[in-house]
């Protein structure tokens, strides 16, 4: 089950975007390596400011377990600005056609590797979601083709699941310790057919704005009962602190809550 | 039955911007070439003066439209002008129905028969500004899914086209990328390029230093700049004082 969050209705779904960042720093940082920006065990950039959409999968508790951003190329965005190194001297592509996917990831502590493609706790099926997803959102905007930063890893999985890039623009370039490039990806039916046959995807994988922000937005049900239970558990610490020292513990999770 | 009615004449034409005039009545009149094209009721082009949060644009609205709609200031509230912009891919009107602006500027619409079926195509620039380009078409609802969907590739394309023409044109670009600073304010910034202090720009111009302080501030913030010597490195590279 994929929720689209763009600029326009973040607002409710802070606490999505707050998993996804820190799924983001999971993979990115500890699994891979790379050389990006973590704080408070959330993964952000420039980008992440400039309204991006970002597709998360969620699994049947509504966790996060996928994500992937997407950017306009005709904007700012990491290939012109960032990785282009990849592209050998050459400008990066730009066109409203042509979208840029970046920061694809899904989460193999939670997901199953060896899963069958059908399996919806496999790394295969949550990677076929988001693929699915992406393109089915990309040609609702009359947008034809992605081009996705990757790195090997991402490449060979992408490969795996039925996703392998169409082609790749100038060539796979080592940046620190990690190595990128860009894959091509065509925006079409034929893609999301194949993609859904393969994991027996059915009907529409997005859950829909509304039904989303009553779910899994910021003022669900589940996030306040969440916040009451905490809010229960922190008056009990309270009233039960017997030192000093567990008084301002308790104080002190309080405010790191607050903020 | 669409795709029938344009023919390769016509898209030769949507996307040659070359022959347009750089002016807003050049752009007005390719919007309403794009409008018979596509089987659209308007067109509407703006983008928002990253500076000034000034909104510049044109439109084929009716100029009875256009003067109650800036006279109500819509311009400042409008959900199908400011959501879209935050927004990467198109937005269908419909998507934002249940904002609260949406119909107190709808209401008034009626009133000049501009139904609220549309659509607004956002684009991002290469200097992270964003314009917009919102099209209309009072029809059925199944018949306005297909036209979107007939549609929405060429209003991309011609969105990023007219963007980055307007955004290369002396009028619009212009009037887009520059802050609008007083004569005042430039006065104050000249001296300051010239090494006076507040104190003695007050005495050359006869106001209080603190006068000449409101007037730094509203500059520094016209400009985005965090400090003065940033404004007047600013002001100079724009053009609005000399470097001395």
């Amino acid at each position: 089950m994929i929720i689209a969050i763009d600029g326009i209705n973040a607002h409710h779904f802070q606490s999505l975007l707050r998993q996804s960042y820190q799924l983001r720093a999971r993979v990115f940082q500890d699994r891979l390596g790379w050389d990006v920006n973590v704080e408070n065990g959330m993964e952000t950039d420039v980008f992440d400011a400039l309204n991006p959409t970002t597709l998360v999968s969620l699994n049947a508790s509504g966790q996060v377990v996928g994500s992937m951003r997407i950017l306009q190329t005709t904007g700012p965005n990491m290939l012109a600005d960032v990785f282009y190194s990849i592209l050998q001297g050459e400008p990066a592509p730009r066109s409203p056609l042509i979208w840029e996917a970046t920061r694809l990831c899904v989460d193999t502590d939670r997901l199953n590797a060896t899963g069958s493609p059908r399996a919806r706790n496999s790394i295969s099926y949550v990677t076929s979601e988001i693929m699915v997803a992406a393109c089915e959102y990309a040609m609702d905007a009359g947008v034809s083709d992605a081009v996705a930063v990757i790195d090997p890893l991402m490449n060979r999985v992408l490969k795996r699941s039925g996703n392998a890039p169409y082609d790749y623009l100038g060539k796979a370039t080592p940046m620190g310790k990690v190595t990128a490039m860009a894959g091509l990806l065509d925006c079409s039916i034929e893609r999301t057919e194949r993609l859904r046959e393969r994991s027996d995807m059915r009907g529409d994988v997005f859950l829909d704005e509304k039904t989303a922000i009553v779910r899994f937005g910021d003022n669900s049900k589940k996030n306040l009962a969440a916040s009451d239970a905490i809010r229960t558990y922190l008056s009990e610490q309270l009233q039960s602190a017997d030192t000093l020292d567990e008084l301002h513990a308790t104080l002190k999770l309080i405010s790191e809550i607050e903020k | 039955m669409l795709e029938a009615s344009i023919d390769i004449g016509a898209f030769v034409e949507i996307f040659d911007l070359d022959s347009v005039d750089k002016t807003e009545e050049g752009f007005t009149s390719y919007l309403n070439d794009l409008c018979e094209n596509l089987e659209l009721d308007y067109a509407t082009y703006c983008a928002v003066n990253t500076v000034s949060d000034q909104v510049i644009g044109f439109t084929t609205y009716d100029d009875a439209w256009k003067e109650h709609y800036t006279s109500q200031r819509f311009q400042n509230i409008d959900p199908t002008l400011h959501l879209p912009m935050r927004s990467i891919a198109p937005i269908d009107w419909q998507r934002l129905r249940e904002h609260r602006d949406f119909d107190r500027v709808f209401e008034h619409a009626r009133d000049f028969k501009i139904k609220d079926q549309g659509l607004s195509v956002p684009i991002h620039g290469p200097y992270g500004e964003v314009g917009l380009i919102s099209v209309t078409r009072d029809c059925s609802l199944g018949t306005w899914e297909k036209l979107r969907k007939n549609v929405i590739t060429e209003l991309q394309t011609a969105a990023v086209s007219l963007h980055d023409t307007v955004m290369q044109s002396d009028t619009l670009g212009y009037a887009l990328r520059r802050p609008q600073l007083s004569s005042r304010e430039c006065e104050v910034l000249q001296w300051t390029a010239a090494g006076k202090s507040q104190i003695d720009i007050g005495v050359i111009l006869t106001i209080s230093s603190r006068t000449v302080e409101v007037h730094l501030r509203s500059a520094r913030s016209k400009l985005s700049a965090l400090s003065t010597p940033q404004a007047v490195g600013r002001a100079i590279g724009m053009g609005f004082i000399q470097p001395k």
